[in-house]
């Protein structure tokens, strides 16, 4: 081998480890596709942001929405959310809507229901769930609607008050649909044992039902319990275990009523749930299908704001003080006051908190002390949807418009 | 017997100790505790405190405004959300304006409120003159909360209802208090958080006061704090409704001259008597009455609005025949007829029942008119029976009686 072939190729081989090496630096695309995010636990790894006080998030847009109290989720390029306009003081519509990820401009957006009114914030609870080509969601007054991620086309619907006798809570119809294999899992509320039911996501068609109990403001878990896949509902006063089959594993009489936060599934065989009545919290363990309760307390009571799981403590907002708890012993590490009723999402190891009037506080995800590390006024008003985070930026909203900040 | 008497001694020292130590030891904590809020002396000089801040409900943040007195009433107009509220308290009773309860004009409060609103009604810390207001503390030793050690004190107040205190060892400032609360005029139990404390002329108040109760979060942020301002008093008293407002002329003491229709078709005067009108409540004025037509006639009449078919009524108790009658109507262009056509106390119509009427004319502050008609036709044509003219009493004929 000639000395230029020999330098030749030890460039060219030294170029490519390089080029490899970039590419294993890169973030792989992250989504936000569902309620609470790619896994429904309000939580994404592998990203390491940057202290706000070193690089202070940066404004993309904000734009005006209506009113809704839905997440924002985010898959290729759009987000997709539900939303509500007023005709006048007593009716009005409520939507699925596309909006550029890029631009927060508005795509294109389908009606879905009547809208909801209410004294503390009108329009849509629940979030959908993006699939490969349809979004799925379900309104106030228990529409199931999939709708073409292209241009909203509404390709079925399920009303659920009217086929399975289902009754509206009082803050409308508030669960969040999971998307599990071909089929749409979603808390129906419906009468003879059709309190849990599957839909095929293609054709709305019924799969499978199961549980009693009405509608409430709970959505499933989908996860693996003991290594087997299982969907968790929190409803009423009973957690109820099934497989993507409808088949039921094991139920659990709980001490918690009416949870609205999401249950958390930890250590391959945990559950925490959480609720603002007593007793506050019970952690549940799994064994042979069989649950029980192995401890219970009342440091930890969620509102409508669910916590977050992370190496052993469960960090939360307990009624309206933002906490970290152990998750064993109940043990309260730290509180910090002033949030009101926020929420909260974990980026790597950090926790973003949005507060109910707007602003985002940048907090380690640590249990030694609560260690801030900045914070900005980002949106104004009640604020008590969580944030999203995809692609390094965060997509907040309030009861009335939306957000979007370049967070590295 | 000298070593018995001694003994006996002994023991009733020792009985006595445990209490003497703990009284002197709440002592001693609300002294720096004072202290620490600026001291006695300089909060005796304390008379009233106007607070404005952000008060925040269900998320909404909005202003507030605040007084308070050192005779414990109080006075707050906020926001509950977007709702507007008012509340009101002149040391013993307290009303409220709150549209969250659907009721839009001031009612009176509950007796779980009215210890709500003693609790606002203090200056801050309830510690201040504790013992003059009647409060009842006792200590009941150390705790750690959220990390730091706390005196805890059980004050009690006169009510019976007691509050737990939790001082914080090193600053003495108070850092959280748990205390009966109300939701909806219900009572439910509330945890309070005190932080930011700033002096004001000397004094020092927590400038961030949080309270939770259930799943509700309530977050004062006070802006400014005003001492010894000009207070109307009247800010504390319940305002009236509206509409009955409307008849506020009517209030005070009259002297009323009574004349009775003649055979003749004309007046004739038949004397004079007295007649006394005050609010009782938010929509409620009520006139004593007596007089002599012949008999003694004592009249205890009542004035209210009724919101649901916009008209004023009367209920009015003759203590004569003892009877009780109701009227009904309305004030246009500043005449008052209230008569009894609409109502009916029987299934059957009666065509030949006497209905009645009372006309309230020539209104102005110090005089009016009223003229009792009868009917037979069902109001279509009335005949005058009697005529009352009030006139105000002056200070001279008020002093006399």
């Amino acid at each position: 081998m000639k000395k230029t072939n020999l330098f030749f190729t030890i460039c060219a081989i030294l170029f490519s480890a390089l080029l490899n090496h970039a590419h294993s630096q890169e973030v792989p695309s992250q989504e936000w596709n569902q309620f609470r995010g790619a896994n429904r636990s309000g939580s994404a790894d592998n990203v390491d942001l940057t202290s706000f006080t070193d690089k202070e998030p940066k404004l993309v847009w904000k734009k005006k929405l209506g009113d809704a109290f839905s997440e924002l989720t985010i898959a290729g390029g759009n987000i997709y959310t539900m939303t509500s306009e007023r005709k006048d003081s007593i009716t009005g519509d409520e939507f699925i809507a596309a909006f550029d990820e890029k631009t927060g401009d508005e795509i294109w957006r389908t009606r879905v229901d009547n809208m909801f009114f209410d004294t503390f914030g009108d329009g849509p609870r629940s979030t959908p769930a993006i699939g490969e080509k349809n979004v799925y969601s379900l309104s106030s007054y228990g529409k199931l609607s999939a709708n073409s991620k292209e241009d909203g086309k509404t390709l079925w619907q399920v009303d659920f008050m009217k086929e399975y006798g289902s009754k509206v809570p009082r803050w409308g119809f508030s669960s969040s649909p999971v998307i599990v294999g071909n089929n749409i899992i979603v808390e129906v509320g419906g009468t003879d044992s059709r309190a849990f039911m599957a839909f095929d996501k293609s054709t709305g068609k019924e799969v499978w039902q199961k549980g009693e109990g009405i509608a409430t403001y709970n959505s499933p878990v989908h996860g693996k319990i003991n290594d087997k896949e299982c969907i968790i509902f929190a409803n009423g006063r009973k957690v109820y275990s099934l497989t993507t089959a409808g088949d039921t594993l094991w139920t659990y009489n709980s001490p918690i009523s009416n949870p609205t936060g999401m249950p958390i599934v930890f250590d391959g065989n945990k559950i925490f749930i959480s609720a603002v009545r007593n007793p506050g919290f019970i952690v549940l363990e799994v064994n042979n299908n069989k649950a029980k309760e192995i401890s219970r307390g009342t440091s930890m009571k969620n509102d409508y704001s669910s916590s977050i799981y992370y190496n052993g403590y469960v960090y939360g907002f307990h009624v309206a003080a933002l906490q970290c708890i152990s998750v064993k012993t109940g043990e309260k590490k730290w509180t910090k006051r002033g949030y009101g009723k926020g929420s909260l999402i974990r980026i790597g190891d950090q926790l973003l908190v949005l507060s109910d009037k707007g602003k985002l506080i940048q907090v380690k995800a640590t249990p030694d002390a609560y260690t801030e590390l900045g914070n900005i006024q980002a949106i104004d008003g009640k604020s008590w949807t969580a944030p999203s985070f995809a692609n390094g930026k965060i997509y907040l909203r309030n009861l009335t418009e939306m957000a979007c900040y370049e967070l590295k | 017997m000298k070593l018995k008497k001694l003994q006996v001694f002994f023991l009733f020292f020792l009985f006595l100790t445990p209490g003497i130590l703990v009284a002197q030891t709440a002592e001693e904590i609300i002294a720096k505790h004072i202290e620490a809020h600026g001291g006695a002396e300089k909060w005796d000089k304390v008379e009233a405190l106007k607070i404005t801040g952000r008060f925040t409900a269900f998320s909404l943040e909005k202003n507030f405004t605040s007084y308070k007195t050192k005779c414990g009433a109080y006075y707050s107009d906020l926001f509950l959300g977007e709702k507007h509220v008012f509340e009101g308290f002149n040391g013993k009773c307290g009303w409220t304006i709150d549209p969250w309860q659907e009721i839009e004009y001031a009612r009176n409060i509950n007796s779980s409120e009215t210890n709500v609103f003693k609790q606002k009604a203090e200056f801050f810390t309830p510690f201040l003159n504790y013992k003059k207001k009647g409060h009842q503390v006792e200590y009941i030793g150390k705790e750690n909360v959220d990390g730091d050690e706390m005196y805890v004190l059980k004050l009690t107040r006169e009510d019976g209802k007691s509050e737990k205190w939790y001082l914080n060892t090193k600053t003495y400032f108070e850092y959280k208090c748990e205390a009966p609360w109300v939701d909806f005029a219900q009572p439910v139990p509330a945890e309070m958080y005190f932080d930011d404390f700033r002096e004001v002329d000397g004094i020092i108040v927590p400038f961030f006061i949080e309270r939770t109760f259930w799943q509700r979060d309530r977050i004062t942020q006070i802006e400014s704090v005003e001492l010894n301002p000009k207070i109307d008093k009247s800010l504390f008293a319940m305002p009236k409704r509206k509409e009955i407002s409307k008849l506020a002329f009517m209030e005070g003491d009259w002297d009323v001259k009574l004349e009775f229709m003649g055979r003749r078709g004309t007046y004739q005067e038949r004397g004079s008597t007295e007649s006394c009108i005050k609010f009782a409540s938010t929509n409620l004025l009520q006139e004593q009455i007596s007089y002599e037509n012949g008999f003694p006639n004592k009249l205890s009449i009542n004035f209210t609005y009724d919101a649901g078919t916009q008209k004023y009524r009367i209920a009015a108790f003759n203590d004569f025949a003892s009877t009780f009658d109701m009227f009904q109507g309305e004030l246009k262009d500043n005449v008052l007829v209230m008569e009894d056509t609409q109502v009916s106390y029987s299934d059957k119509a009666n065509p030949t029942r006497m209905c009645r009427q009372f006309t309230y004319t020539q209104i102005d502050n110090n005089q009016f008119t009223v003229e009792n008609k009868v009917s037979t036709d069902e109001g279509k044509t009335w005949k005058p029976q009697a005529r009352l003219t009030y006139t105000r009493k002056t200070e001279n004929t008020l002093s006399k009686k």
